[in-house]
């Protein structure tokens, strides 16, 4: 067993796919992208089957999170971004099973890679602006050009407040994925640690591993919660042009 | 416990305040990114200032390449890059949730048609 703190993160294919030349394989990544897909699908809908007025415990948890994100859509985007659940809430939790499930051990957690936080920060971002767009027309780009400015400063203002804009996503990618590889490299290099050690040594780096899957299960659920509430407040940027 | 009718309409009020029926006063309370460890708000500001930087040099360097000036294009860009990434981490500490541009919001209480945005 390689005690390489960042082998985990290589991507290995299952089932070897080529579809004109390009790699489409069906590695470990897209095995726990289904996985978390099948799993968050079943919290929502298989916990909610008994439909009881005082929930059971999985009734609970499923309510908890639609409410929560509920709430935190109509807060961010008023009664009129209700539309845009859906979207948010799916966000929220494949970011949260993509989190979670790569805690257990010898799973991977495909939110660790920057091409897969990338997609979905992108998928936000070209959403958010196409919404702004379609709803303002060319008025979108007014939210660029800022009130009250002389004229000579205004091309620099611009160009900053573009850069700014489309920094967002890219922004928005690297914390979880930044989050995500950092924990899971520091719990490899704490378990490698206790294998150097020996056996009662290596007692004290384990413990500080019980600490840091504590610290890492928070910091899933934190960065999921920080991703979905970005996602609210780029969408809400692009209804209201402020 | 008995309700009276008074106690049945403050309820149908305000449900129907949260469903937006009535305008209600909108709850401007800007979303709590600023709580969490003083590392997490550090790491925030970093990847700001990284990512701005990153997109910045990305463009200009896209710039130099189409109209080949380099590298001054891209390094005017990683200034323009730097001042964009501290506008950025300024705006998510000052608690104003990244947004794009100086203005204010229009209306704090939607009850006179003044959105422009329909």
């Amino acid at each position: 067993m390689s005690s390489n703190p960042l082998e985990q993160f290589v991507i290995k294919p299952i089932v070897p796919l080529q579809l004109a030349g390009y790699d489409v394989s069906f590695t470990q990544s897209a095995l726990f992208m289904v996985v978390a897909i099948v799993a968050a699908t079943a919290l929502m809908t298989l916990s909610v089957r008994p439909k009881a007025m005082v929930p059971g415990r999985w009734q609970n948890v499923s309510e908890m999170f639609y409410e929560f994100i509920s709430g935190m859509v109509s807060d961010n985007l008023g009664h009129e971004g209700k539309k845009y659940f859906p979207f948010v809430f799916s966000i929220f939790m494949i970011v949260l099973m993509g989190n979670l499930i790569g805690l257990i051990p010898y799973a991977f957690t495909f939110t660790s890679h920057i091409i897969v936080t990338f997609a979905l920060a992108a998928t936000v971002f070209v959403l958010a602006t196409l919404v702004g767009i379609f709803r303002h027309g060319l008025h979108f780009f007014s939210l660029f050009l800022p009130a009250g400015l002389p004229w000579y400063l205004m091309p620099l203002i611009v160009v900053i407040e573009l850069v700014s804009y489309m920094s967002r996503p890219v922004s928005l990618s690297v914390r979880l994925f930044a989050n995500m590889m950092a924990g899971h490299t520091m719990l490899k290099v704490f378990a490698g640690f206790s294998v150097m050690l020996g056996v009662y040594l290596g007692v004290l780096p384990m413990l500080l591993n019980v600490a840091l899957l504590g610290l890492e299960t928070m910091i899933a659920f934190i960065q999921a919660y920080v991703f979905a509430v970005l996602t609210c407040v780029y969408l809400k940027d692009a209804i209201e042009l402020h | 416990m008995t309700q009276t009718p008074e106690d049945l309409g403050q309820k149908i009020k305000a449900a129907r305040e949260r469903a937006g029926e009535i305008p209600g006063p909108v709850s401007d309370t800007p979303p709590a990114d600023n709580q969490g460890s003083a590392m997490g708000q550090g790491m925030r500001v970093a990847t700001d200032l990284a990512a701005a930087l990153a997109v910045s040099g990305f463009l200009g360097y896209m710039a130099d390449k189409w109209l080949g000036t380099k590298p001054w294009i891209m390094l005017a860009m990683i200034i323009v890059g730097f001042a964009a990434g501290i506008l950025n981490a300024y705006r998510a500490q000052m608690g104003k949730d990244f947004q794009v541009g100086f203005k204010k919001p229009d209306n704090d209480k939607n009850d006179n048609g003044n959105e422009g945005n329909k």
